[in-house]
């Protein structure tokens, strides 16, 4: 196969960037994405050229670590499918793509398709978790969890943290990545002591960021490579407006 | 830190519950607006009698009031989040393109600022046309004739071109606007959000069409 | 140097007790006054990072990731193992503590065993308490799954994601320190070396990924929680950023390196497919608990799956280990999936594959049901490999996996250098010779939330540390020599490039130290990877600056680090003429091919001392004696 690639390269935050156009030339339908980039990047190294820089770790779709726009569209074609996971077999030979960075405020490039995602991490840090410290904890056991309960947490909490959910998003909202955590602790009793602080703190942590705010079009849910649904940020807003209006503390 | 009612009103999820209650009251009066025009089928008697118990019922400035203060805020929290989005993604994408599969995004909810804005210049002018309109009287009474104000206006194929126009835009904002409302009140199930999806759509299309029959019906009778 | 494992003494069950009461203590409000550096934040690094950030030590936490949460503790996908008996089928600290020595092929030392054994049911308590979204029953109570190499259920699982919520639950803990500020996160930070003052571990060197910047951190303590060296072999099913960087610069500086030639080789992974693969996929070894392992009775038999009768297929495993079936541990099922494609009998378009087979459970079941313990799963395998395992039989081959082998440590966690610590995959201490599945997420978490908050506060109370700045001249040395090596890196400007070099040495490791090793494929690995090494340093391109973003600098700076450690994990399979575990010398095999081991002359660890590159290490011997456990011939028919 053969595939024309139009890539954003930036070698710096402060670079202005551009796209630059490659050949992929001898891919085999059965490599991953990132396999048919490393080929490119391979014949960049040898000729001593800097290679595109782009993020991947576990390339089992589930660190999260991978993505891009590819086409216009965040991970690429197929739904429930992170980058890592999007095989070359899905195109056909002579294909044009695109490939873009994350593009959002609260996203800034670092270089080429590598984006600084580090605003996820101080959501979860306003009140993504249980404030349990090591040591007191009962036996497991003695806390009961429905199983639908446990199921739906489960869902939410397949979040991976990718980021496409902002990244196609018109607002470039992170509604999505905050409305999983939000549910997940949510649904189950372990999360209850908390249930009203943290949908506050996070959803300020998520506007300080510079996020934007959801338009209910459910783009983020479309490309979500763990298919986590916009019943999420419904169920945020629930709880949102629990928090604010009924809650006392 | 701010007090906790302005936090409310000014999160990125107060913002939305605010857009979705001050929608769904507007939602509500389109619903009544539509029932009253629609009157005007049955004849100038009795729509001039619905428009006088309107206006002679001491009760209708507060509530004229309130429905400006609604739609103002529902019209300045748009606008506003709309610039804090747009504010969200200072680089846009050389390529974008719709990610199908399970996503709602429509020409409806993309247009939504657009239909919105185009709503809210036709709103001032609407007004301007018949609440402070020429006024005629019925004669041998002091009932307001808005029957003829309504006949002289859409004696004008101009205005009868604008007001589909924009009746059908209040339809497409609906088609989003509604079943939206219900995803940012929180109000989400299984057994019921793909349907009020779907009664979304037949609202639009009811408010939508129902009120560019109006213009349409009194162009051609006279 | 004499080996002191520092072993409590008293009886097994009591010893963690008797320890923990004889540790010395830090006074709370002394705490914040200690600084300690956390390199990682997997599962033993994140939550070694929140356990010590709620005490109220000032944390300092380390990843190369950009975030914390994608450590590769994250792809984790069975279980985690507790001896809660929560199904009544007899399990037991005991029983754990037996499975898992006798798993590892009595190569472990007994207390740390029985210690994490015993921690295992706390570690569930606590995770649960974070909201960690374990599998339950429709009452309510918790789920369990079973697992290779025992014959009770005891794993506890969140679908095939279980490390990824421990994982998260970690994390968002540690995150919660963060936001106290009692933990400092550091993301996008490489750790290119340890800094020793007076002997002790007193800081480490990082690079800064994003911004090329060299950066020093100084504390009282280090604690390595840096993972495993599996993509030394190139193809794993680690993570591509995985390496051994940060644990070979340890090694360097005097950490003994301790049983490398363990490692682990996970029976169900995707085979490979062409030759620019970068990672191998594991597929969970729960899917044994209901797929059948099998191949045609004769070679060379093309047929496809559907074609192959009952009466011509072979479920050897369950031919050859009745009572454990397909649920045999993961070293035998390694072994024998070798032997049969070995013998000609495998399948696929390379002949290196066998069948996992789900049709009797699907008949038995019903695709929904399946559907509902292995979706993921199978979607994975049909996302990789275009084929639908709900109506083809999966095709799997061995992986490099897990490693067992890693930094010495003692019964503290303490390497051999003093204050630096060594948590989780990163050190040598629980698994022996092999590992059992769902055991790597317990032994993680015991030692980051359970044994270091006691065992460093120990250190902590009973050493003298005086105070240190970066200025110290240690670091100013250390500083230079990481910036000595980059620039080489740089510098030689040659024609090929880090992964030519990685695969061509993953390669040769996997055909001579994989799944069976001999004395000659040993000493020809010896003598051919410092050819490698040196055609590394002379013909390696590494484009792009050094202060900016470079993946393949880093890239570069890892493979230079396995091409120097490849030479100890050869030469450590090359001393143990014996076959236990995960190592399995073709000289050392009982008559129908099962390892033998040689407990008269390698009941030890072996702890290797670093001398200089291209000089063989001193190797130390840790006596590895065993009180409650009697060391059989390891059976699993």
């Amino acid at each position: 196969m053969r595939i024309f690639l139009k890539v954003w390269r930036q070698a710096t935050p402060r670079d202005r960037g551009g796209f630059v156009d490659y050949t992929a030339e001898n891919i085999s339908p059965d490599m991953s994405f990132l396999e048919m980039l490393d080929v490119v990047n391979e014949s960049l190294i040898v000729k001593g050229q800097d290679p595109i820089a782009f993020d991947s770790d576990c390339r089992e779709g589930i660190c999260g670590t991978c993505g891009f726009l590819v086409g216009g569209v965040p991970h690429g074609p197929d739904p429930g499918t992170s980058v890592c996971q999007l095989h070359m077999r899905r195109f056909k030979d002579d294909d044009r793509l695109v490939l873009e960075p994350w593009r959002a405020r609260a996203f800034p490039v670092l270089k080429d398709l590598v984006v600084d995602r580090s605003a996820f991490d101080r959501i979860i840090q306003a009140g993504g978790y249980t404030s349990v410290n090591v040591g007191g904890a009962q036996d497991a056991n003695l806390i009961l969890v429905a199983k639908t309960a446990s199921d739906k947490a489960m869902d939410s909490a397949a979040c991976i943290g990718c980021g496409a959910c902002v990244a196609a998003c018109k607002n470039a909202s992170a509604a999505l990545f905050t409305s999983a955590k939000v549910a997940h602790l949510a649904f189950l009793p372990q999360g209850q002591p908390e249930r009203a602080t943290r949908v506050v703190a996070m959803v300020e942590r998520h506007d300080a960021e510079g996020f934007g705010s959801c338009s209910n079009e459910g783009e983020c849910e479309a490309v979500c490579p763990k298919e986590i649904p916009i019943t999420n940020i419904a169920h945020m807003n629930r709880e949102y407006l629990r928090a604010m209006l009924v809650t006392r503390d | 830190m701010p007090s906790r009612f302005r936090r409310v009103l000014s999160s990125s999820v107060g913002t939305k519950l605010l857009m979705g209650l001050t929608g769904a009251a507007l939602f509500v009066y389109m619903l009544l607006h539509l029932a009253g025009n629609a009157l005007i089928l049955a004849g100038e008697d009795v729509f001039n009698e619905y428009s006088h118990m309107l206006i002679s019922n001491p009760l209708i400035l507060p509530i004229e009031l309130g429905l400006l203060a609604v739609f103002l805020l529902h019209v300045y929290k748009a606008v506003t989040m709309w610039m804090s989005n747009r504010a969200a993604r200072p680089v846009g994408y050389l390529k974008k393109e719709l990610a199908g599969h399970t996503s709602r995004k429509s020409l409806s909810s993309s247009t939504m600022i657009g239909s919105g804005l185009f709503i809210l210049g036709f709103v001032v002018i609407h007004v301007k046309q018949f609440k402070f309109g020429t006024f005629y009287q019925v004669t041998d009474s002091t009932v307001r004739d808005l029957y003829q104000t309504e006949i002289e206006v859409f004696q004008n194929p101009f205005w009868v071109t604008v007001y589909v126009l924009a009746t059908l835009l209040v339809g497409l904002h609906l088609r989003h606007g509604f079943a939206s409302a219900f995803q940012s009140l929180g109000l989400d199930h299984p057994l019921y959000t793909r349907r009020l999806t779907a009664l979304g759509v037949l609202f639009a299309l009811l408010i939508g069409v129902g009120l560019a029959v109006i213009p349409v019906w009194v162009y051609f009778r006279y | 140097m004499q080996l002191d494992s520092k072993t409590p003494g008293g009886p097994l069950a009591e010893k963690w007790d008797r320890h923990r009461f004889e540790s010395k203590l830090v006074n709370p409000a002394n705490r914040r006054k200690y600084t300690i550096i956390i390199v990682g934040t997997g599962l033993a690094g994140a939550s070694a990072a929140s356990s010590l950030g709620e005490l109220g030590y000032n944390v300092l936490s380390f990843c190369i990731q950009d975030s914390p949460r994608r450590a590769h503790s994250i792809a984790a996908q069975g279980g985690i193992n507790a001896a809660k008996n929560y199904q009544n089928d007899g399990d037991s600290i005991q029983r754990l503590f037996y499975d898992t020595v006798k798993g590892g092929d009595y190569r472990s030392r007994e207390a740390n065993v029985y210690r994490l054994a015993h921690l295992s049911v706390n570690i569930i308590d606590h995770c649960v308490a974070q909201g960690v979204p374990f599998a339950r029953e429709y009452g309510g109570l918790l789920d369990n799954r079973s697992f290779g190499g025992a014959q009770v259920s005891r794993t506890f699982y969140a679908r095939g994601q279980t490390g990824q919520q421990l994982l998260l639950g970690a994390y968002q803990s540690m995150m919660r320190q963060v936001e106290k500020g009692s933990v400092k996160s550091f993301s996008n930070r490489e750790m290119l070396d340890v800094v020793l003052i007076d002997g002790q571990a007193r800081g480490i060197v990082v690079r800064n990924l994003n911004t090329g910047a060299i950066e020093r951190y100084a504390g009282h303590a280090v604690l390595l929680c840096t993972g495993g060296y599996g993509t030394a072999y190139y193809l794993s099913t680690n993570a591509v950023n995985s390496n051994v960087t940060a644990a070979w610069r340890a090694h360097r500086r005097g950490a003994f390196f301790a049983n490398p030639c363990y490692t682990q080789i996970h029976p169900t992974c995707i085979p490979v497919s062409g030759t620019e693969q970068s990672k191998l996929t594991l597929m969970s070894e729960s899917l044994r608990n209901d797929g059948r392992v099998w191949v045609p009775r004769t070679s060379g038999d093309k047929r496809p799956p559907k074609q192959i009768p009952e009466a011509e297929r072979d479920y050897y495993l369950e031919r050859r280990y009745p009572s454990f079936g397909n649920l045999v541990p993961r070293d035998v099922a390694s072994r024998n999936a070798k032997a049969v494609c070995d013998e000609g009998r495998g399948v696929g378009d390379s002949g290196l594959a066998v069948y996992l087979d789900f049709q009797d459970a699907i008949e038995r079941l019903g695709d929904e049901v399946i559907r509902g313990r292995y979706g993921n799963l199978f979607d994975m395998y049909s996302k990789i490999t275009d084929d639908d395992p709900y109506s083809v039989p999966m095709r799997i081959y061995p992986a490099i996996h897990y490693t067992m082998g890693g930094l010495w440590v003692d019964y503290n966690l303490m390497s051999t250098i003093p204050g630096l610590h060594v948590l989780g995959e990163a050190n040598f201490a629980d698994h022996g010779a092999n590992r059992l599945g769902a055991s790597a997420l317990m032994q993680g978490l015991a030692d980051g939330y359970f044994v270091i908050p006691y065992t460093l506060a120990h250190y902590l109370g009973s050493a003298t540390l005086p105070a240190v700045t970066t200025d110290h001249d240690a670091f100013k040395a250390s500083e230079a020599a990481v910036q000595e090596r980059i620039d080489l890196l740089l510098s030689v400007k040659g024609s090929k490039t880090p992964r030519q070099l990685h695969r061509e040495l993953g390669g040769l490791l996997w055909d001579e130290v994989g799944m069976a090793r001999n004395e000659a494929g040993l000493r020809k690995t010896l003598e051919r990877i410092p050819q490698l090494r040196d055609e590394f340093w002379q013909n390696v391109s590494v484009p792009g600056p050094k202060n900016n973003l470079n993946k393949n600098l880093e890239y570069a700076g890892r493979v230079a680090d396995y091409l120097e450690f490849a030479e100890v994990l050869t030469l450590d399979a090359l001393h143990r003429q014996e076959s236990c575990g995960g190592h399995f010398r073709e000289e050392s095999q009982t008559p129908d091919g099962e390892a033998l081991r040689d407990d008269a002359n390698y009941s030890y660890v072996a702890a290797w001392e670093f001398q200089e590159v291209g000089k063989a290490p001193h190797l130390h011997k840790e006596p590895l004696t065993f009180e409650y456990v009697k060391p059989s011939q390891r059976s699993y028919k």
